[in-house]
């Protein structure tokens, strides 16, 4: 009797202990690759209010342990952000080293303004952490003229949220084309009950990013050749497709809807379907917010008669400050918290980032529900690195090019609506950069 | 005979119409009075709900804040506003602003008061032109300078930083409400004083400033709220540690969701303590503001 008592204590103590040593092993793989030749410096970084930092805080410790060098965080609500950065920026201080950004808003800015290091030859630095293995889409978001303005850290593709149970009670698959979708919509659509077809951003500038990909999936573009691509007649469709099924089958006040109104109207269950980025899925499984937490649905983005042309993005990027001190720290830093081990890690905790291996793994989807990681895995591996256009002056631009959802919504003359938009437009790329 | 009855009929008539005159001004009086308080009322409504509405929020969970059912349907939980000072860290951010806003305006009233003594006494309005060009300049063009001067003087994200900053706000306006006030105190007292063997400093501590105390208190809550809710230079010159609680709220928002929640526990903690102390010196807000204004 006693013995067996010691000899479950034994195997009780070796079985911590190897455990302890495994999960220290695990740890160290994270900081594997750190060098410690900058110990002693002190880099300072602004971040966002934002999943990725949320997960990341965790690591630093690691990093700051392995790499000798002291990490000072700052973090902002994005357009705090991006106004603290501009600032600091402008007037050539040196407050941050490295900064999260949004590539595809501030990004062209930054780089004009040569505030941010082009990292195209650091990215050649070390074969082992791989730059190619980023996906060739969000490379494409953060290049620019061979100018390479950040390194993805978080990735967004448009997808379709839908309400399995009621899809189940009519029998009904998740639209796989536009025209599908438009159908469904009609079919579920109970204004009476106040329960609408689809949901979608129908506000000028928001609703531009989620437009995207219905004016891709029609075979349009905002740009083409340099010029307004407004003006062409898949363009036209998209708009006119766009406005018609929010108008039938939206609910009421679509125009002033941005994210919080349409995924709140979505938690609420008062629609069948949802379209937005894939980001917000936590939202939307989560019964303390949301009523249909247990019977969400998840689709890829539907087909279009120019095919199925979902945006697919880096929404974040890490940038260096090109007026740093300390650059080759900073770069030691963004190198590590995009290396693969990492990004493996920030993904099982819920951040979809750009590394087509971690995407390929079982461990890399671990982190997400099964159907959902379908898609998104579906998805990141094809679609356009856009979702607004490429612009210096993003803001202005979606306005421009936003005007003509909102008309079309309003069901008011799409086409002098689109003509306006595409003349404006060409004015404004003109003088833009 | 006939001509008595005639006449006290005629009286009676008279009486009657009287009374009748009275009556329909009571009631034209109630009515007016029922009027009034119905708009005292709808005013009321509309400067309170927001408010209301933000306090019943900050007990509800998300659910029952993007419902569309009764307003007053809920089970109210205290999550919000433990994560507002659990979480977040509250207490630290209500201190920064507190030590702003009060350092702000004791600096201000420091240099305010005697600056607003000297333009009133010796008539040196152009120095209150000057003084008014730093509330007329939109706040937004001093950022960039500052920033590249609190850079170079290592006070970015300081207390400094913030303090300096706000009494852009505070002192001109602490100087232009004292103006008047100084102006409308009779020199007599002052001279008398000065007869009396006062210095000019003398008879403005001992004379002036007392009996302007109502006014520097209205001029200093005022200053305190500026403080307390400025947005723009606290973004900019804030650090981490320092940041005030405008800023802090929108640790609440996040690239991909909103504590609707939180946001309104944070609003509310925000807004409580400015409301409280505006209750308690009220009176002397009112004083105040009219002060300046019955000067003859």
């Amino acid at each position: 009797m006693r013995r067996t008592l010691i000899f479950i204590l034994v195997l009780a103590l070796v079985t911590t202990l190897g455990g302890a040593l495994v999960q220290a092993q695990d740890d160290n793989a994270l900081v594997a690759g750190v060098s410690d030749e900058f110990a002693g410096t002190e880099l300072r970084l602004i971040f966002a209010n934002h999943p990725w930092n949320n997960a990341i805080q965790q690591l630093l410790p690691q990093f700051e342990a392995a790499s000798g060098i002291t990490l000072r965080v700052e973090s902002y609500f994005e357009d705090q952000l991006s106004q603290r950065l501009q600032i600091g920026l402008t007037s050539g201080t040196t407050q941050a080293d490295a900064f999260m950004f949004r590539p595809l808003q501030e990004g062209k800015l930054f780089a004009s303004n040569g505030w941010v290091e082009d990292l195209s030859e650091y990215v050649t630095r070390d074969a082992e952490w791989n730059w190619e293995d980023f996906q060739t889409a969000t490379r494409s978001t953060v290049t620019f003229d061979d100018f390479l303005y950040g390194i993805p850290i978080v990735t967004e593709r448009e997808m379709l949220y839908y309400r399995a149970d009621i899809f189940e009670e009519n029998g009904l698959e998740p639209p796989a084309t536009l025209e599908e979708l438009e159908a469904i919509a009609a079919q579920l659509n109970n204004p009476d009950e106040e329960f609408y077809g689809v949901v979608i951003r129908g506000r000028r500038s928001p609703a531009v990013t989620q437009f995207s990909s219905f004016l891709y999936s029609f075979g349009g573009d905002w740009i083409v050749d340099g010029q307004s691509g407004l003006d062409s007649p898949e363009a036209l469709e998209a708009y006119t497709y766009y406005g018609n099924l929010l108008r039938n089958y939206g609910p009421p006040g679509t125009v002033n809807m941005s994210w919080p109104e349409a995924l709140a109207i979505f938690q609420q269950g008062k629609a069948a379907m949802w379209i937005d980025a894939d980001v917000f899925y936590a939202n939307v499984i989560d019964s303390t917010q949301s009523v249909v937490a247990d019977s969400v649905g998840f689709a890829p983005f539907p087909e279009g008669p120019a095919g199925a042309n979902q945006y697919n993005v880096t929404s974040w990027a890490l940038g260096m400050n090109a007026g740093s001190p300390n650059k080759d720290a900073a770069w030691e830093f963004i190198k590590w918290a995009t290396s693969a081990p990492v990004v493996l890690e920030l993904q099982q905790r819920g951040t979809p980032g750009a590394r087509q291996s971690v995407w390929d793994s079982p461990e890399g989807l671990s982190g997400f529900p099964a159907d959902y990681a379908e898609v998104v895995q579906l998805q990141s591996a094809r679609g356009v690195g856009y979702d607004r256009p490429t612009v210096i002056r993003v803001g202005e631009a979606r306005d421009i090019v936003g005007a003509p959802i909102v008309t079309a919504i309003e069901g008011g003359d799409v086409e002098a609506a689109v003509r306006e938009a595409h003349e404006a437009f060409n004015a404004f790329l003109e003088t833009d950069g | 005979m006939a001509e008595i009855i005639e006449n006290d009929q005629l009286s009676r008539a008279q009486a009657a119409r009287q009374t009748e005159t009275a009556s329909q001004l009571r009631t034209r009086r109630t009515v007016l009075a029922a009027l009034r308080y119905l708009a005292i009322l709808i005013v009321v409504f509309i400067l309170v709900f927001p408010f209301a509405w933000m306090l019943l929020s900050s007990f509800k969970n998300q659910i029952d804040i993007t419902t569309n059912r009764n307003l007053l349907q809920f089970t109210p939980t205290l999550q919000n506003y433990h994560n507002v000072f659990q979480q977040q860290n509250y207490l630290q951010y209500l201190f920064n602003s507190f030590l702003v806003a009060l350092a702000s305006t004791v600096l201000s009233l420091v240099l305010g008061l005697p600056a607003a003594y000297g333009i009133a006494r010796f008539h040196a309005n152009w120095l209150g032109v000057v003084l008014l060009t730093a509330r007329i300049i939109p706040g937004i063009t001093f950022l960039v300078p500052w920033y590249i001067i609190f850079g170079r003087l290592g006070l970015l994200g300081s207390y400094w930083a913030l303090i300096l900053s706000h009494m852009l706000v505070g002192l001109p306006f602490i100087a232009w409400v004292m103006i008047p006030f100084f102006e409308s105190l009779p020199h007599e007292l002052e001279e008398s004083a000065r007869i009396d063997g006062a210095t000019h400093f003398g008879a403005f501590f001992r004379i002036a400033l007392p009996l302007a105390v109502p006014g520097i208190i209205t001029a200093s809550i005022m200053a305190f709220i500026f403080s307390w809710n400025n947005f723009m230079f606290s973004l900019v010159l804030a650090g981490d540690d320092t940041r005030t609680l405008p800023i802090a709220i929108f640790n609440f928002l996040s690239y991909s969701s909103v504590d609707w929640g939180g946001l309104m526990a944070a609003a509310v903690v925000i807004t409580l303590p400015v409301l409280v102390m505006t209750l308690f010196v009220q009176r002397y807000i009112v004083a105040g503001l009219t002060a300046g204004a019955t000067k003859g």
